[in-house]
């Protein structure tokens, strides 16, 4: 049986005060401490009756801030019916808690009001967790008496960071990431390694082919050898492409030296398994030991070289689509600030060659710069394309600004890559078009003369 | 992970001797002692002793006016961590370590002029790659100095080894310690500190072009008046309209497009916003697992799920803020700050008299005096041994902390 959390931190705070003050009368020094202790709560305590009283304008309420807010309990108290709430919504398919398993149905109906906490909550929080062994265990602050619906960590959370990162193109040096040669096999296997890896899988094609590029093969030659170790900072994120390797955790937080430094053994990956992915966020320190049970080969990919992948090409992409956004004369009365929010808000299509990207009658929804590839415009009674468009060309973008038919159609002659944005998007994030062209020339956007502006408005 | 800095502290003595400092002195150019800088030190150190009379909001304007011009947010030639009694240790962060200081001044009065000290080593800022953040740090809090609720960078200097920024002390402690003693905090009072950091955020937004990228209670502390004042300007960084990379933050309050490396700007505080309001509400914020590649997860997916108290219109901001398309969130997107504050939660937020701080906050410190500690956690003493700022390191970087 473990020591109660309170107890723990209360011991924890007087073995600090003790070797901080290296009291000659050791007894009366932890009387004193705990009678501290002791007034201290009680402070907190009655002014917490304070703030209770109403003033301020009704800021608060008849109750200290800490009540809970949804209960309809008028003593504060974090409410039985408060925590079944607090569940009922939760959809167990999604709870990713360690404590999830144990959230039996209903429970809470089942349990007696007057029960003591203990077996009220018996299923949730403090027992829970205990049963169903988290990496480590959440420790609750001294003033937590209750148990938490979740095993919520309530210590001060450390911030984090990566190392900074500034785009190729702002700078001189020019990168490129590193390629490290695969045959078609080999990259097959290691894209259905990390598909199912929601950091790899927003990536377009480009990207992946360039991440999966840089991911560079690590023979490990024996068994026995750890890859990564408990504790120590982390750089690498790692696919297995042949062999095994044991997962252990060590309840300390770190792999300590000793037989049994490696703690416990908690899984075991093998092809197409992988490990390490927090790497690829910041510098953290590393969760489990990882060490090989027989020769194998691994796949390595660095934070940073995974990082300036995402970052060139969303660079690149942005200015891309800002050189384009430049060039729309509806929208030339845009400062930067507002065009980098339309350059951020433009999604990307791609469509394969002859697909009709907008019908001429159609009431226009959204705009479109053509990004890769060639289309053409046709009007009805013509068979002859009127126009061809190409990369940095736009059109439709009055439908930014009514709701005209189209006045023509464009086909796509090669696979095409565009980048739209509807009216909604445009509206949302900076208001309606003419009040923006207002701002050229009050007298334009009632007077405005569409022909000169999109030819596709042409009647 | 946090790293603690191990400065140790020169015991000098907190005695009457100080007005006129006549310590022996090392050949640092920063501690060069001569008649014109002795005085330069009197008056600055005159203005520090009444910086607190004429404390009053100043107006976004004012707050917006060049540092060097301004009473506050200077770069300080002539003041020295000497000039300063170190009392206790307030906070401790992953590289920098937070003292409640008095100012050394023999005239009456000054005795009550306390401050809070943010030492930071350089050989820790450097090992920690955090230099550009750091003066990053430095340079936004004299941006914005003078503003109703960040804490108030009275002035900044330098010695050989470290770096310093005085701040105005805020004996209330964190939002956090008080959050987490009452689990949750009931929607008028959620309302009140949101609103004022609603306030902080539209300023930084639309006067500075700053993005915060820290929100979380932690950060946020009280004043002797139970308002809020935003500390910790780390990772805050000046944006305006270029997107920036790096990833940096709480994982918790983490927004996707940082996540995902997208390039993200000030719309990441407008997330952070919506989990702090979150986790004001419930006691603890919407994405939580043990393991924090986990969380990510449930970020970039973005599913919130609220607890079926809660009142509908507090679902409605927390959705709006809390929507993973930047195109798509309230406080990015048409009307910025202001239709978050248009939004019908804040309906009873009378934004001016916030501003001004006419309106009473729902919790106001009890203190005894103004170098009243109550509110902070006890934190260890520092670690004796220290690594040293080296002529190869201080030959590389000693530029970087120039206008410190
Ligand atoms: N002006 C102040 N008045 C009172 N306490 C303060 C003040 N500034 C900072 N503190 C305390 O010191 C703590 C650490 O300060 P701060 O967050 O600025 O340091 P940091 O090293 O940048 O932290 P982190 O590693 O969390 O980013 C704060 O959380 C707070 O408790």
């Amino acid at each position: 049986m473990s020591l109660p959390s309170d107890y723990s931190n209360e011991i924890s705070a007087l073995n600090r005060e003790i070797v901080k003050a290296q009291p000659a009368d050791v007894l009366q020094f932890c009387a004193n401490f705990f009678l501290r202790r002791l007034e201290s709560q009680r402070a907190e305590f009655l002014l917490s009756q304070q703030h209770s009283s109403p003033k301020g304008r009704g800021m608060a309420e008849s109750t200290f801030p800490g009540n809970n807010p949804f209960g309809t309990s008028p003593s504060g108290a974090f409410t039985t019916s408060g925590m079944h709430s607090l569940e009922e919504e939760e959809e167990n398919d999604t709870i990713a808690s360690p404590t999830s398993a144990s959230f039996a149905p209903g429970i809470m109906d089942q349990a007696p009001s007057d029960s003591p906490r203990e077996s009220t909550f018996g299923n949730f929080g403090w027992s829970a967790a205990a049963g169903s062994k988290p990496l480590s265990p959440p420790v609750f602050g001294a003033a937590d008496k209750q148990s938490f619906p979740n095993n919520y960590n309530m210590n001060r959370r450390t911030s984090v960071s990566a190392e900074s990162l500034n785009p190729t193109s702002s700078t001189h040096d020019n990168w490129t990431p590193p390629f490290h040669q695969k045959t078609p096999d080999q990259q097959s296997r290691l894209r259905a390694a990390v598909a199912g890896n929601f950091l790899f899988a927003p990536l377009d094609d480009d990207q992946s082919a360039q991440v999966l590029g840089a991911l560079q093969e690590k023979p490990i030659p024996t068994k026995g050898i750890k890859v990564i170790q408990q504790g120590d900072v982390g750089d690498y994120f790692y696919v297995v492409e042949n062999g095994s390797f044991d997962i252990y955790v060590n309840k300390s937080g770190k792999l300590e030296s000793g037989p049994d430094g490696l703690g416990n053994r908690v899984g075991t990956v093998g092809p197409g398994g992988s490990f390490g992915e927090l790497a690829l966020m910041y510098n953290a320190p590393r969760a489990a030991t990882v060490v090989s049970t027989e020769a194998s080969t691994l796949w390595a990919l660095d934070r940073v070289t995974f990082r300036r992948i995402l970052m060139d090409s969303a660079f690149q992409r942005r200015r891309m689509y800002e050189g384009f956004l430049e060039e729309v004369q509806l929208l030339s009365s845009l400062t930067p600030y507002e065009r980098s929010k339309i350059a951020d808000a433009l999604e990307t299509k791609k469509y394969p060659a002859g697909t009709t990207i907008i019908r001429e009658g159609d009431v226009g929804e959204s705009f479109y710069i053509l990004e890769t590839g060639e289309a053409q415009v046709f009007k009805r009674g013509t068979d002859k394309p009127v126009k061809k468009y190409k990369k940095g060309d736009y059109f439709g973008e009055l439908a930014l600004l009514n709701d005209a038919p189209r006045a023509a159609s464009v086909v796509s002659t090669t696979e095409v890559k565009v980048a739209t944005l509807g009216k909604n998007g445009f509206q949302r994030l900076l208001g309606p078009v003419e009040g923006i062209m207002r701002r050229n020339d009050p007298s334009k956007a009632s007077a405005m003369d569409s022909d000169a502006i999109d030819p596709l408005a042409r009647k | 992970m946090a790293a603690k800095i191990h400065q140790m502290l020169h015991h000098h003595s907190s005695s009457k001797d100080s007005g006129a400092p006549s310590e022996p002195d090392s050949t640092s150019p920063f501690e060069r002692q001569d008649s014109a800088m002795d005085r330069a030190r009197e008056d600055e150190k005159r203005a520090l002793a009444q910086w607190e009379d004429k404390q009053r909001p100043m107006s976004p304007g004012e707050v917006h006016m060049d540092p060097e011009r301004k009473a506050v947010g200077h770069s300080s030639r002539t003041l020295r961590k000497q000039d300063f009694e170190l009392i206790k240790t307030l906070g401790t962060g992953t590289f920098a370590r937070v003292w409640l200081v008095r100012l050394l001044d023999d005239r009456k009065g000054a005795q009550d002029s306390v401050f809070a000290l943010k030492i930071l080593r350089k050989v820790d800022v450097i090992r920690l790659k955090q230099v550009e953040h750091v003066r990053n740090e430095r340079n936004v809090l004299a941006a914005v100095a003078g503003h109703p609720f960040i804490t108030t960078m009275v002035a900044s200097f330098q010695d050989h080894d470290s770096l310093y920024m005085l701040l105005d002390y805020c004996p209330g402690g964190e939002v956090f310690s008080y959050l987490r003693r009452a689990r949750r905090f009931n929607e008028p009072t959620s309302q009140f500190y949101a609103a004022e950091i609603v306030l902080i955020l539209e300023y930084l937004h639309e006067k500075e072009g700053v993005a915060y990228r820290d929100l979380k209670p932690e950060n946020i502390l009280i004043d002797a008046e139970g308002h809020l004042k935003l500390v910790d300007f780390g990772f805050a960084k000046k944006v305006e309209n270029r997107e920036t990379y790096t990833l940096c933050g709480t994982p918790e309050y983490l927004a996707p497009e940082v996540i995902r490396n997208t390039g993200h700007g000030t719309a990441v505080d407008w997330w952070a916003f919506g989990i702090l309001v979150y986790e004001f509400l419930v006691g603890q914020p919407p994405f939580w697992d043990q393991n924090p590649m986990k969380i990510y997860e449930q970020i970039v997916e973005g599913r919130l799920r609220f607890p079926s108290a809660m009142s509908s219109s507090a679902r409605d901001l927390i959705s709006g803020l809390c929507t993973v398309d930047t195109s798509k969130r309230l406080g990015n997107i048409q009307g910025g700050a202001q239709a978050v504050k248009s939004h019908p939660w804040f309906a009873n937020i009378d934004w001016d008299q916030l501003y001004q701080r006419k309106v009473q906050g729902p919790i106001v410190p009890h203190l005894r005096g103004p170098a009243d500690t109550r509110n902070f956690d006890e934190y260890e003493p520092e670690s004796g041994e220290r690594e040293a700022y080296g002529e190869e390191l201080r030959a590389k970087w000693e530029g970087f902390f120039d206008d410190f």
